[in-house]
């Protein structure tokens, strides 16, 4: 298995990933997640201009075998959505951290940032879950 | 995001086992054994089965041997399907029913001679299967025999399958019609192969002792054929539209419910297990029907997701996903009577939310 993590992104346990770039969090599902899941068939996005808690239910993911919670890794509200992956859901495998995006959440909470994981923490945690 | 993770330890494993890992598989536990779900991704190994060829481990599959004189007329009493249409050298598929109509299993019996048999039934019910089957000899002369674990089982599957086992058998198969089988050798090792599968597609299944499971998976990977999982072999039979014994169906499940009408046999003058229920519903209906689906709204449907008609609950989804070859959701449904004519719409509950779906002819692809 040969997974990437990218170091400049920050990762809510429940295998999100966020990349911050003012109070504008850009959302997706970590390659852990994605190889996890398998082939993924359909993506049920959030609407744009929803406002949730962080650790709300934000969509479902949808593999060939099985169906998954996307959960807000921070609180806020989504302004964009990632319309490609309705049509081109595979993009959530084949470029987890690219084209398989997945949301935009303008953040309402910033001190909620430190809580999310580092990329050293997130890849022990996977560690341990493997074990 | 949640996994399922950590099978539990008391597994069996095929005698492929080592050889699944070594290609990367992911193992899962189905019934009690430790099987490949899937080696790199289902949907290109579903692909590779519809465009090309593709070889699965079905060892976790029962097998059974009967011998004896009455091996036929035990059959006709435990099955609902007539033996009269069998020959030697040919296999039929059947259902063993309860008393009530519904399914103990569904299976595939072979002619070998009258006085011997070979069936092959689901994983999940060997040791159901084996006592219903002994529970009910009687004073039928017949010995059965349990050589699940002796031997290892194969399909090998798919439009190119025909060219690519060619040059491993001493016979020619091309004219092997459906449901036929021979013994043969198979890279040099007696094996029994069939004209059968469950996925769709022309091709084989192969029985052969355990001993040469690698060999012979082996040369069937190096024509070029893909190593194809369990995800596979369930997509591909949804839109085969062929029966998952625990879907479609159940001990709660007739065969004529299941859309197996044309299975149960009116077999005159031979008495059969559920015999008084079964042909009362071939002539009368039921009310409820085995249908397939399409969902018109985006979305994937699953087993057990209710289905609705102005808001009154008329069915339940037994098998649903994503079709690989139609690139849309499809299922199987068992649904009441009136709801179950080809164009009728209705909700699917998936998850507090009522999606479209709309009835559709069957099967969703065959290419046999």
């Amino acid at each position: 298995m040969d997974l990437k993590f990218p170091a400049d992104l920050k990762y809510a346990p429940t295998h999100e990933w966020v990349r911050m770039d003012g109070d504008m969090a850009t959302v997706g599902i970590s390659d852990y997640a994605q190889h996890k899941l398998g082939d993924i068939v359909y993506v049920e996005l959030p609407a744009i201009g929803v406002v949730l808690e962080k650790g709300s239910v934000a969509g479902e993911i949808e593999s060939v075998k099985a169906v998954s919670e996307l959960f807000f890794p921070l609180t806020g509200e989504v302004i964009e959505i990632n319309e490609n992956i309705a049509d081109n859901p595979a993009f959530v495998n084949s470029s987890p951290y690219g084209e398989g995006w997945i949301m935009k959440i303008k953040i309402s909470n910033p001190d909620e940032i430190k809580n999310l994981l580092s990329v050293e923490i997130y890849q022990e945690m996977i560690e341990k879950e493997e074990d | 995001m949640e996994f399922i993770t950590k099978e539990d330890l008391n597994e069996i494993k095929t005698p492929l086992y080592e050889t699944h890992v070594k290609l990367g598989a992911r193992m899962v536990n189905f019934a009690g054994w430790l099987m490949p779900v899937q080696y790199e991704s289902i949907l290109k190994e579903h692909e590779t089965v519809r465009t090309l060829a593709g070889v699965f481990d079905i060892s976790h599959m029962g097998e059974f041997i009967f011998e004896g004189p009455d091996v036929i007329p035990f059959l006709q009493y435990l099955m609902v399907n007539d033996l009269k249409l069998l020959e030697k050298s040919k296999g039929q598929y059947s259902c063993m029913c309860y008393e009530n109509g519904t399914v103990v299993d569904d299976l595939v019996y072979y002619e070998e001679s009258p006085e011997r048999f070979r069936m092959i039934v689901n994983a999940s019910n060997v040791e159901k299967d084996f006592q219903w089957i002994n529970k009910h000899i009687g004073n039928f002369r017949v010995k059965v025999k349990d050589v699940s674990k002796e031997r290892c089982r194969l399909a090998f599957q798919g439009p190119k399958s025909d060219d690519l086992i060619a040059p491993l058998v001493d016979t020619d198969l091309s004219t092997l019609n459906r449901f036929y089988f021979v013994f043969c050798n198979l890279c040099d090792i007696p094996a029994f192969i069939a004209r059968t599968g469950y996925t769709g597609e022309r091709g084989f299944e192969i029985s052969f002792e355990n001993k040469y499971a690698e060999t012979i998976w082996n040369a069937f990977i190096k024509t070029g054929a893909g190593a194809a999982g369990l995800g596979a072999r369930d997509s591909l039979r949804l839109e085969a539209c062929y029966c998952l014994y625990g879907h479609e169906l159940t001990n709660s499940i007739t065969p004529i419910e299941a859309g197996l009408n044309w299975l149960v046999k009116p077999k005159e003058g031979i008495d059969f297990i559920g015999k008084e229920v079964l042909i009362r519903q071939k002539k009368e209906g039921t009310s409820r029907i085995l249908v397939g689906l399409n969902l018109l709204d985006r979305g994937i449907i699953r087993e057990n997701y209710k289905l609705f008609k102005n808001g009154v609950e008329i069915g339940y989804v037994t098998s649903g996903g994503f079709s690989p070859t139609l690139k849309k959701t499809i299922g199987l449904a068992l649904v009441e009577i009136q709801y179950s004519s080809i164009g009728t719409e209705f909700d699917v509950e998936i998850r507090n939310k009522l999606l479209k779906a709309k009835v559709v002819p069957t099967p969703f692809y065959r290419n046999i």
